[in-house]
């Protein structure tokens, strides 16, 4: 298993935003996390990928603790970690969050540059590659603010792919696109788990699930209450 | 303009310039980061450098620089343990560079504060260090935002040289006032109205310039 999260709990100014989430993903599997707004979907997957400390339980990542139960302690990765843990998993916003003052090669470049400490030219060799799979030839040289939402989010997902994690998250993927960037987007996904990558989506559009999940988990009343694994 | 009024103005205008635009480029290249750190300080989750940032702030902008260039002069020699005699330069660019930074330091807070909570995630989640976050990250898209405020301090600033004057220090306005008192004329003030206004044309552009430069993503 990829991830494994265990016991996670997670709470804000004492309320209850969900308790005891266990769950897992295999490499290569697609995990759909739906729920109505408000059951804490997002929240967790902020946990996941460290930008929430949960309250209780354990995150694993690759056989590497994000957050570590001891004694009753939640206690976090630590720095080196964590520099481990970021290659291994990646997010894709629900809005992107592209950096609008760098063009699309920079946007990808900055992280393997700064973390993996690749060459520029090695950077950006893989970078045209992730964008050829994506089919956004030609585009490296525009600024997020002249690309069309599905294409921001492919850039988003290049991003994340270029540090070559064994998971990908994504947040909402579907919320912003129309019916024709929604097949595009499916088949991508599909695509990156077929390459071996633990897809971990969170999502409120349950024909997206249908279509897609492998393993769907549904939050309710902050508890996991239904968790059926099928290949769509 | 009588020739003998032009002939003593001239040559005083100039070194009275020299004097200002030193005043202005020293304050400029130190307080502008300066500034970064002080706004970073004022945002510090340490209670205590987060406070102390602020009075700081606060006295610098509730007071009028010509007391601050006064007390620094004049005053601080008898603070009790700290008093120090600055001279005159010590003086003048102790004191612009104090009041500049704390003005400077409340725009690139506004500015820091005005980033999307999404980037400093992105950044976060792509593993990049809080240090290399903020330097590629943030500060580029801070800067973008603050550059009309801060064109409008630097163009304050250029006003605000003239008040060296109090430290009898030498500059383009007391230059005007020197020749005005010698040949009992007005014209000597007008003549250093448009050289003031020459700088700030030139600032002005300059400044449009860098926020073009600025215009390549929305």
């Amino acid at each position: 298993m990829v991830l494994k999260v265990n016991n996670l709990s997670k709470s804000f100014n004492g309320q209850n935003v969900f308790e005891d989430i266990s769950f897992s993903a295999a490499a290569g599997e697609i995990v759909c996390i739906r729920g109505k707004s408000g059951e804490g979907k997002t929240t967790l997957l902020r946990c996941i990928n460290n930008l929430e400390f949960p309250d209780r339980g354990s995150i694993e990542i690759n056989s590497l603790y994000l957050y570590k139960e001891e004694s009753g302690q939640v206690k976090h990765a630590s720095k080196s970690e964590l520099q481990s843990i970021h290659q291994e998993i990646g997010l894709v916003f629900q809005n992107f969050n592209l950096f609008p003052h760098m063009n699309v090669m920079e946007n990808l470049i900055e992280a393997p540059v700064f973390l993996k400490k690749m060459s520029s030219d090695k950077a950006k060799e893989r970078a045209l590659e992730l964008l050829e799979q994506l089919e956004l030839e030609g585009k490296e040289h525009s600024y997020p603010y002249q690309l069309s939402g599905g294409q921001k989010q492919r850039v988003a997902i290049a991003r994340a792919c270029m540090l070559n994690p064994s998971i990908l998250c994504f947040d909402e993927p579907t919320s912003a696109l129309d019916e024709s960037t929604r097949g595009q987007i499916s088949k991508i996904i599909r695509k990156l788990s077929s390459q071996g990558m633990a897809i971990i989506i969170v999502t409120h559009d349950n024909a997206f699930v249908d279509e897609i999940a492998e393993k769907i988990i549904t939050l309710s009343e902050g508890k996991v209450t239904i968790e059926k694994t099928r290949r769509p | 303009m009588e020739s003998k009024v032009l002939e003593m103005l001239v040559p005083m205008t100039l070194e009275g310039l020299k004097s200002t635009i030193g005043v202005f480029a020293v304050t400029l290249a130190t307080s502008l980061p300066l500034s970064i750190l002080v706004a970073k300080m004022r945002m510090s989750r340490n209670k205590i450098v987060s406070s102390l940032t602020g009075i700081y702030i606060y006295i610098m902008r509730g007071t009028p620089l010509l007391l601050q260039l006064m007390f620094i002069f004049f005053g601080f020699v008898f603070v009790p343990y700290i008093g120090y005699a600055f001279s005159r330069t010590q003086a003048i660019f102790i004191a612009f560079i104090l009041n500049y930074t704390a003005y400077f330091a409340e725009i690139f807070r506004g500015g820091i504060n005005s980033i999307d909570i999404g980037q400093y995630e992105a950044a976060q989640v792509l593993g990049l260090s809080r240090a290399r976050a903020f330097m590629k990250i943030i500060l580029p898209q801070v800067i973008k935002n603050v550059l009309p405020s801060i064109g409008n301090e630097v163009i304050a600033l250029v006003k605000d040289t003239s008040l060296v004057y109090i430290l009898g220090a030498s500059d383009i306005l007391k230059a005007a006032k020197s020749v005005s008192n010698r040949y009992s004329a007005f014209s000597p003030y007008i003549f250093v109205g448009f050289v003031y206004l020459a700088i700030t044309a030139v600032l002005t552009k300059a400044l449009a310039k860098i926020e073009n430069k600025y215009n390549y993503y929305r």
